[in-house]
Order: structure tokens, then C-alpha cells, then sequence
């Protein structure tokens, strides 16, 4: 659907040169949400604007249902974007026009048939629930609405894509669930292809399929959110996942456990329902004891994360590991003694 | 005094007349020449939707003269273009022209401020929707800036009604020419405080006026 192809994009600016965006190989199928994440300055923005191309690369392809874009004529390119839908972190709205014809704003632009408009429009702003805003403006509604308006605005000429740009990041965490679940709406009943950048891993673990993680322009790890998760390798990407999987062990804990043999089990898939722990214990003679642990859903699939501390002599503990490590994954956790 | 006023009436009417023409006519073709000009500097400025730094610069060094030249001298200064222009260089004809050259720059900047003000993210989302520059100009900078520019023609004018009383050099009437001849060089003083009252009055409902249809056009 999308893909980009050893893209660069650099900046010239006065005393230096500025790679926003380099070498990317990136492939985003159709009808997933796919996430890229990154801190300020990682090149996100400049990525998602190659896709309609608001930038455009300074080497290398990008492809859509491999179309490359950077052949093409401006006017071709208007059509194109036409095809791509975009929402933005502020929204980005006609301050002067009412809801209904912020909607119907693409569809003026591309100069479709005034009862056409009329269907159209009301079909959306039925979709995406302000069906008694059309005649209000802007400045009368709520940052969620605001994003509503936006949301339908994007999709009144029917597009293929929808591209997010931090589309929730200004927006408190109650609102940025329902404009998430409206987003899921949009792929499950239009099949609309969903490229998102954000800095919150919060919002790639409730909706994406799959996620990018970028870094100085660079995509650093890319991989399913499952398994991203469950197993980041990168450290930044180690940092984004604990953002939102808190799995430090809280200093009050520690000062009461007495060895230091401290594990992280991590359970998948088919193991979160088995009682590995319990059955080790039995089998081996240690002593499990639970200090930290979450269970979560990624993708619908459940996760759990346990950090453990086993009692016992050495070699008990070490048959013990060895034992789990069998069924799930387990990690010893260097703790920090002071 | 008050004989002296009623005689002065139809005079002071006339004046009022020919102010409102002047004004009205300068503001007209000042605008025609100032919304354009102000419309391509914000486009052909650095990241402009069609930048073009020869274009841009040099029409901020025209724009940046005509500024900066004090209207009394650009009165006398641009007498020959106004004679070209209207085929004399005295009478109130004669007194638009350079009030057309004085506004006009000043006008184009004022529009430059109101477009540049309108949120660029506006921009980006229409270019993304596959809008064309021209579409952009006229349905997304010049709807969202409109309640602006409105606000700062009505400046403009007051400028205007401001510089029109210096008309009276070329023989143009107008109030501020009465207040001078009769009030200051004649002592009138009767017919000066008149005159001085009906500027203000003028002013007042220009932007009594330009307030409410900049009110008006914030929601289109």
C-alpha cells in the first residue's frame, strides 16, 4: 500500500545540512494502523508528510500501490492527495466556516456536485457522531470535536489513507480513548489504510498493528506491537515501552527482599493461563515470591509481565530457571543495591 | 459668529461632499492596488506558496518608498504623474492621485500582516486535501483573514481621511482644507470647531462601521 524505499529527506538550512529523514525503508500494508514512534526531532513529521508529499525526498522512493509519487506532476499529485486524508495535532480548521463546511471543504476543492456535498457530508458527520454540530463553528466546540470535524473532513472525498499527525497529543487522556475508538472505526468499516506518528506509546498500544520505532531520522526496530513489547531490543525502544509498562520494582519492595535473585518472567500467549510458578515451587525447593506484576492485552492477545524473587540455594534457583525457561521467557534483573 | 456660520453652511456641505469623494475614490483604487500587492507579498515570500525572492524583494523596496515618503511630499513630489495620470494637477481629481499612492503601499503591508496571521497548519491541511495555490489564496488565506483585513482597511481609511485634508495644496477641498483657509488663515473660528467636529464624526462612524463588519465576517 505504502512504501517507502531508502527514503532521505534533508534540510538545507543556513550553516548546515539537516537529515530529518534517512534511509527509511518502511512497508505499511492495507487496512493496518501502523504507528511510528519517536521523541521531538526524530523525523516523524517529516516522514508522514513524504507519504502525500508535503516534503518531498531528497533521494529515494516512496510508493503508493507502487505508484512512485516523486514522478509525478503537480497536478497529478493533487489527485493523489485527494486519495490521502490527514488529521492533524491542532486540528487545523477553517476558523471562519462552520462544521458542515469544514467537511465539505475537499469536496468544494475538488469541485464535486453541490447534493453530492450535501449526501456526503452528512453521512460523515453521522459517522464520527456531531450530527447536531454541523452548524456550529469551531470555536464553539470541544479539543474532541474539534478532532471529529477533523476526522470527517479527512474522510469526505473517500480516501485510501489516513495519515495522523499526533493526532491525539493535544488532547486529555479520556478523549484521546474515544477519538482511538473512533479511528479503529474507521479501519474496520472503510478499510482505510492508517499511518500515525505520536509520541505517546500509549496510543500505538491501544490501536496499531504494527509499529516503527524512529530515532535521528533512522527507523531503529520495527516489529508487530506483540512483539515489540514483549521483547524491545533497541534501548529507546526499551524506554517507550516502559512508559506505559511500568515493570520497575518500587523501592519499598525492594528494601524488604533479602537474596538477590530477582527474575522477570514474561508470559505470552498460551502461558499466561498455565501455573508455571506454582508448579516450580513444587518441583524444585524454592520459594516463589511475587514483587511486581501486570497482565495486559496487546492486540487482544494477553501479556503478563512478573517480577519474581526465589528463595532457596543457588542450585535449586538455577534448576528453577532453567525449568521455566522452557515454557516462557525469563530474564535475571540486576538490582541496584543502594 | 452666527450669521457668519449660515453663510458658511453650504460651503461646509460642499466640503463634506468632496471629502467623502476623495476618500472614497482613493480607498477604492488603493485597495485595488493594495490587496493584490499584499496578497503576493505573503505568497512569494521565503516559504511562500510561490516564493520568489526577486519578485518579493523588490516589491518590498517599492512598497518601503512610497512609505516612506511624507504625504505632503509625495503630493508635490508625484505632480507630474498626476498630471499624466488625469490630465491636470489641481482640483480634487488631482487630489486622489496621490492619496492613491499613499494608501495603496500601506494598504498592501496591512493586508501582508492579516494573511500572514492566519494559522499556516490552515494552509498545510488544505495543500494536503490537493488544494492549488490559487485555491488556497481565495478560499482558505483571504475567507480566514477577511474580519482582519477589514479591520485594518478601516485604518487605512481613517489614514486617508487624515491625508485628504491636506488636499487643499492642490485645490482639492475637502473639510481640512476649509478648516484651513477659512479657520486658520482667516480666523474663522466658528467654521474651524465645525469642521473639526464633522472629521470626528467621520472617523467615528468609519470605525464604528469597520468594527462591525469585521465582527460580521469572522463567521462566513
Amino acid at each position: 500500500m505504502i512504501r517507502f524505499d531508502q527514503v532521505t529527506k534533508t534540510f538545507e538550512h543556513e550553516g548546515g545540512k539537516l537529515t530529518a529523514v534517512d534511509q527509511v525503508n518502511l512497508e505499511i500494508k492495507k487496512g493496518e494502523i501502523f504507528g511510528v514512534i519517536g521523541f521531538s526531532g526524530a523525523g516523524k513529521s517529516t516522514l508522514i508528510r513524504l507519504v502525500n508529499q508535503l516534503e518531498r525526498p531528497t533521494s529515494g522512493r516512496v510508493l503508493i500501490n507502487d505508484q512512485d509519487l516523486s514522478a509525478l506532476s503537480t497536478r497529478e499529485l493533487r489527485g493523489i492527495r485527494r486519495n490521502i486524508g490527514m488529521i492533524f495535532q491542532h486540528f487545523n480548521l477553517l476558523e471562519t466556516k462552520t462544521v458542515y463546511h469544514n467537511v465539505a471543504f475537499p469536496l468544494l476543492l475538488a469541485g464535486t456536485p453541490k447534493n453530492e456535498v450535501k449526501e456526503k457530508v452528512e453521512e460523515i458527520l453521522d459517522f464520527v457522531g456531531l450530527k447536531d454540530r454541523a452548524k456550529h463553528y469551531p470555536d464553539q466546540l470541544s479539543g474532541g470535536q474539534k478532532q471529529r470535524v477533523g476526522i470527517a473532513r479527512a474522510l469526505a472525498t473517500s480516501p485510501s489513507i489516513l495519515l495522523c499527525d499526533e493526532a491525539t497529543s493535544a488532547l486529555d487522556p479520556e478523549t484521546t480513548k474515544s477519538i482511538l475508538k473512533l479511528l479503529r472505526k474507521v479501519r474496520d468499516e472503510y478499510n482505510i489504510t492508517i499511518l500515525m506518528i505520536t509520541h505517546e506509546m500509549n496510543v500505538i498500544k491501544k490501536i496499531c498493528d504494527r509499529v516503527a520505532v524512529m530515532e535521528d531520522g533512522s527507523v531503529i526496530e520495527q516489529d508487530t506491537i506483540f512483539n515489540l513489547f514483549s521483547n524491545p531490543q533497541h534501548p529507546t525502544t526499551q524506554k517507550f515501552v516502559q512508559s506505559v509498562m511500568n515493570d520497575e520494582i518500587p523501592a519499598s519492595i525492594l528494601s524488604e527482599v533479602e537474596s538477590r535473585h530477582i527474575y522477570r518472567v514474561t508470559f505470552n500467549e498460551g502461558t499466561a493461563g498455565k501455573p508455571i510458578l506454582s508448579s516450580v515451587a513444587k518441583k524444585f525447593d524454592v520459594d516463589v515470591n511475587v514483587l511486581y506484576g501486570q497482565i495486559t492485552e496487546l492486540q487482544h492477545i494477553p501479556f503478563g509481565n512478573l517480577v519474581v524473587e526465589f528463595q532457596g540455594n543457588q542450585e535449586e534457583i538455577l534448576k528453577a530457571v532453567n525449568d521455566i525457561q522452557q515454557a516462557v521467557r525469563i530474564q535475571e534483573v540486576k538490582v541496584d543495591a543502594s | 459668529m452666527q450669521v457668519n456660520l449660515l453663510e458658511f453652511w453650504p460651503k461646509i456641505l460642499e466640503a463634506t461632499n468632496e471629502t467623502l469623494v476623495m476618500v472614497f475614490i482613493a480607498l477604492v483604487l488603493a485597495c485595488l492596488i493594495g490587496i493584490p500587492l499584499g496578497i503576493a507579498l505573503v505568497v512569494t515570500r521565503d516559504q511562500g506558496l510561490m516564493e520568489n525572492r526577486p519578485v518579493f524583494n523588490t516589491l518590498n523596496i517599492i512598497i518601503n518608498f512610497f512609505r516612506s515618503v511624507p504625504f505632503i511630499i509625495l503630493l508635490v513630489a508625484i505632480l507630474p504623474i498626476t498630471r499624466f495620470i488625469v490630465g491636470t494637477s489641481i482640483g480634487t481629481a488631482a487630489a486622489v492621485v496621490p492619496l492613491v499612492f499613499f494608501s495603496g503601499p500601506y494598504i498592501a503591508r496591512l493586508v501582508e500582516n492579516s494573511l500572514l496571521e492566519v494559522n499556516k497548519g490552515v494552509v498545510e491541511a488544505a495543500e494536503a486535501m490537493g488544494a492549488s495555490t490559487w485555491q488556497i489564496i481565495y478560499r482558505v488565506l483571504l475567507p480566514e483573514a477577511l474580519s482582519s483585513i477589514v479591520l485594518n482597511i478601516t485604518i487605512a481609511t481613517i489614514g486617508l481621511v487624515g491625508a485628504s485634508a491636506m488636499a487643499g495644496f492642490v485645490g482639492g477641498g475637502g473639510l481640512g482644507d476649509l478648516a484651513i483657509t477659512y479657520g486658520y488663515q482667516r480666523f474663522e473660528t466658528d467654521v474651524m470647531i465645525v469642521t473639526v467636529i464633522l472629521l470626528v464624526i467621520l472617523v467615528q462612524i468609519v470605525q464604528t462601521l469597520g468594527n462591525y463588519l469585521s465582527k460580521k465576517l469572522r463567521r462566513l
